[in-house]
């Protein structure tokens, strides 16, 4: 295993298992979570639907990122890319309107939008395009020789 | 690239039809389908003149509609502490420039939201509101919020804290809020 295998797998087991955890977390209360969607003033409508299906997709991409092939960990790293341009957009239009509410990014747990917030979102948007680039290109397997025919 | 869509897709997929899975099998799931009419649905054969009372839930579903209008009827100490988000400061005794600013403030709103401590404190100013109002601007709808900002507070809606950058003019605390007598608020 070399170092790019390594960088990969932790950085998968990290971004994939805090989705996981993230998304079992909020699924534990969902009309905390859609109270919490909600208060975001973002959307007037739709917030018990995003409060039902937002877990269980990052709970799959999370889980896809850490056990399934390349070729679908690239898949999970840009669904989970876009669940995190989608959160961070949220987060900061709280956050530059002074709105203060709770993050809602785990659950009940209580999470003040601060300026740390926001620099977590950016490092995990940062993990994602990693995840994203490392499972871009297939693992070598044979080294190109000269060919034994050839002068 | 395409594969890649797909695959995301499909992932997505797999989580959405999850979701609604178990949120259809689990007894505390969210409501799908029957979510609660915002607040201003109900409001239609209510006439302009009465001042209507909402409770905390509803006037949440009202916040974030860039046709509803919050006002904090409390002192600006109070508004400063902490408001509901997104909400304008009117304390019930406005000084003259502002309460020539309201009819314009209002007329590009549909329906207005009053608070204060108390419900009573928001009635006093709902009150003028449509005694001021009610005339040129019939089609206002005009309610309080029932329990003032501490039933809001306590129902975990969100708030804000900080003067009123939208109404206050940032040196004392003055209201310039957009009419005949404005000095360069913003609306």
């Amino acid at each position: 295993m070399n170092a790019k295998q390594v960088v990969s797998w932790i950085v998968r087991l990290g971004l994939g298992g805090l989705f996981m955890l993230a998304g079992v977390l909020k699924l534990k209360d969902p009309s905390k979570f859609a109270l919490e969607i909600s208060n975001y003033q973002l959307v007037t409508f739709g917030t018990s639907f995003m409060a039902a299906l937002l877990p269980p997709v990052e709970i799959v991409a999370g889980a896809a990122l850490v056990v399934l092939p390349r070729v679908w960990r690239q898949a999970a790293a840009f669904v989970i890319l876009l669940m995190v341009v989608m959160f961070s957009v949220a987060v900061s239009t709280a956050y530059f309107r002074g709105i203060n509410i709770d993050c809602g990014c785990f659950g009940g747990a209580a999470s003040p939008i601060t300026g740390l917030t926001l620099v977590r979102n950016a490092a995990l948007l940062c993990a994602s395009l990693l995840c994203l680039k490392l499972d871009a290109t297939p693992p070598r397997l044979f080294t190109a020789s000269p060919s034994p025919f050839k002068k | 690239m395409v594969g890649l869509l797909i695959r995301a897709g499909l992932l997505a997929s797999l989580g959405v039809v999850a979701g609604l899975l178990f949120n259809t099998i689990r007894p505390d799931g969210v409501s799908l389908g029957s979510a609660p009419p915002a607040a201003a649905c109900q409001l239609t054969a209510v006439s302009a003149r009465t001042v209507e009372r909402l409770t905390p839930s509803q006037a949440n579903h009202l916040c974030g509609n860039p046709n509803v209008l919050i006002a904090d009827a409390r002192s600006a100490e109070s508004f400063a502490k902490g408001h509901v988000a997104g909400a304008v400061h009117l304390p019930c005794a406005a000084p003259q420039g502002v309460a020539q600013g309201v009819p314009d403030l209002l007329s590009s709103h549909s329906t207005v939201v009053v608070y204060g401590e108390t419900t009573g404190e928001a009635l006093a100013v709902a009150e003028g509101l449509v005694r001021r109002n009610g005339s040129s601007n019939t089609a206002l709808r005009v309610a309080v919020l029932e329990g003032g900002f501490s039933a809001w507070e306590l129902a975990g809606f969100a708030c804000a804290s900080g003067p009123c950058v939208e109404c206050a003019d940032g040196k004392n605390g003055e209201l310039i809020w957009p009419g005949p007598s404005t000095t360069g608020g913003k609306p």
